[in-house]
């Protein structure tokens, strides 16, 4: 499982809005490539990121495999045709292109997971979207990431209650049911406890955020990331 | 001094801590729900995958189903392993599979609207079968709506070639929204007093 490892790596000590921003314009200029050139130029970014964040390709292709699966089934798939000839060249290469974009943009990905916690995306997204939403959405995202394990928990004592009582001999529907019922009663309950702790704990519209400070290693990235958008936006538009 | 300091505090107001709450609680259960699966006769694995974006639109409505599916979405984005398989990152919702996240976000908002025919979601236990099973079923049409193209531009497939690889998975798809039906208004006691 690819998750935040602490580090002193240079995608380590850059902003969080540095890296969200160039994850960004990288996939932007990933979806425009088309040539073999362009292509392993996006190749040579990703795996940039990837060393730059010492992320071992292994680890990625772990993570996400299946993605991967799907990918490299991609070519495969449209090259069958149900008749003669069996198997068409020009399908599975249009195919290949598509699917050699995606690989790049995972490696970016990775990078940006491997090196940033939750608490500084949530911080970028606090800063960057104005007013209230972005306050919800910052506020949001770090109770969700608190909340998985505790609801995953939930989950293996209703499901272990249910064998205990010999659910796992009923059927599908009743299993299903139960289950998702007792699991959701759970959360609701959850739900009621987490409102009541906000407002004990003054929740307010005014918090105050973490601090995040750019550094002069922003800047190269940046840059870059607006080369990037100017790339794109030059062969989207044709000129 | 000190009335002027607790002057300046904007308190969120009860009903939206209530809600964001909630949001909460159902973006962290699509999370754990994403990951599950019973094993059926055979060992072919039974994912829980849309039952969380089902259960959200149901209970919480257009607006806050919305933005709970929405958190589950970025929370992904911002590196927590809650995808299915426990993927995350851009790089997953810009895969082949990543159509059908952003068809959650929009299903979500359909169902709820579909639901409960306002912005404010109705209690639970007035939503009755035939309006919960067209919701849920419109819900999984707009799923599907932006997930198959979106499986065909990545894989530089045609739209039928993505439609038949994805053809097995409808059935099961189906059998959830029948079993959240059963669930929601099926008369199963436990929910009927919630929200």
């Amino acid at each position: 499982m690819l998750t935040y490892t602490p580090g002193s790596t240079l995608a380590h000590r850059l902003d969080p809005r540095t890296k969200l921003a160039f994850q960004f314009a990288f996939a932007l200029v990933a979806f425009t490539a088309s040539t073999a050139p362009q292509l392993f130029g996006v190749l040579v970014v990703g795996l940039g990121s990837l060393r730059l964040a010492s992320v071992s390709i292994r680890a990625v292709l772990r993570a996400y495999r299946v993605v991967i699966l799907i990918l490299v089934l991609g070519p495969v798939v449209a090259a069958v045709t149900p008749g003669p000839p069996w198997l068409r060249l020009a399908p599975a290469l249009i195919s290949l292109r598509s699917v050699a974009r995606i690989i790049p943009i995972l490696f970016v990905s990775a990078a940006f997971i491997h090196s940033t916690p939750i608490r500084e995306t949530r911080a970028a997204i606090q800063r960057t979207i104005p007013g209230r939403p972005g306050q919800l959405l910052g506020v949001g995202v770090g109770l969700t990431f608190r909340y998985v394990p505790v609801l995953r928990a939930d989950l293996r004592t209703v499901r272990d209650a249910i064998r205990a009582r010999n659910g796992d001999t009923r059927s599908l529907w009743e299993r299903s049911q139960r289950l998702t019922v007792l699991l959701v009663d759970r959360a609701l309950r959850r739900s009621d406890q987490l409102a009541v702790a906000l407002q004990a704990h003054c929740f307010a519209w005014n918090p105050t955020l973490p601090r995040l400070q750019f550094s002069r290693l922003d800047i190269p990235v940046w840059l870059l990331s607006v080369g990037f958008v100017a790339v794109a936006v030059v062969d989207l538009l044709g000129l | 001094m000190a009335r002027e300091e607790t002057a300046s505090i904007d308190l969120v107001d009860a009903e939206t801590v209530r809600q964001l709450s909630a949001a909460v609680m159902l973006a962290a259960l699509t999370a754990v729900l994403a990951q599950f699966s019973i094993d059926l006769p055979g060992g072919v694995p039974f994912s829980f995958q849309p039952f969380g974006v089902f259960v959200a639109g149901l209970l919480l409505g257009p607006v806050w189903g919305g933005f709970s599916i929405s958190l589950y979405v970025i929370v992904g984005l911002a590196g927590a392993p809650v995808y299915s398989n426990a993927a995350a990152g851009l790089g997953y919702v810009l895969g082949p599979t990543g159509g059908f996240l952003a068809g959650f976000v929009v299903a979500v908002v359909v169902i709820g609207a579909v639901a409960h025919r306002s912005l404010t979601p109705t209690p639970i236990s007035s939503l009755s079968v035939i309006p919960t099973a067209i919701a849920l079923l419109a819900g999984l049409v707009v799923i599907y709506l932006i997930g198959l193209p979106w499986l065909a531009t990545v894989n530089g497939w045609t739209l039928t070639r993505a439609a038949s690889f994805m053809a097995p998975f409808v059935v099961g798809d189906l059998l959830k929204t029948a079993m959240t039906t059963g669930v929601v208004a099926g008369g199963t006691g436990l929910l009927a007093d919630r929200r």
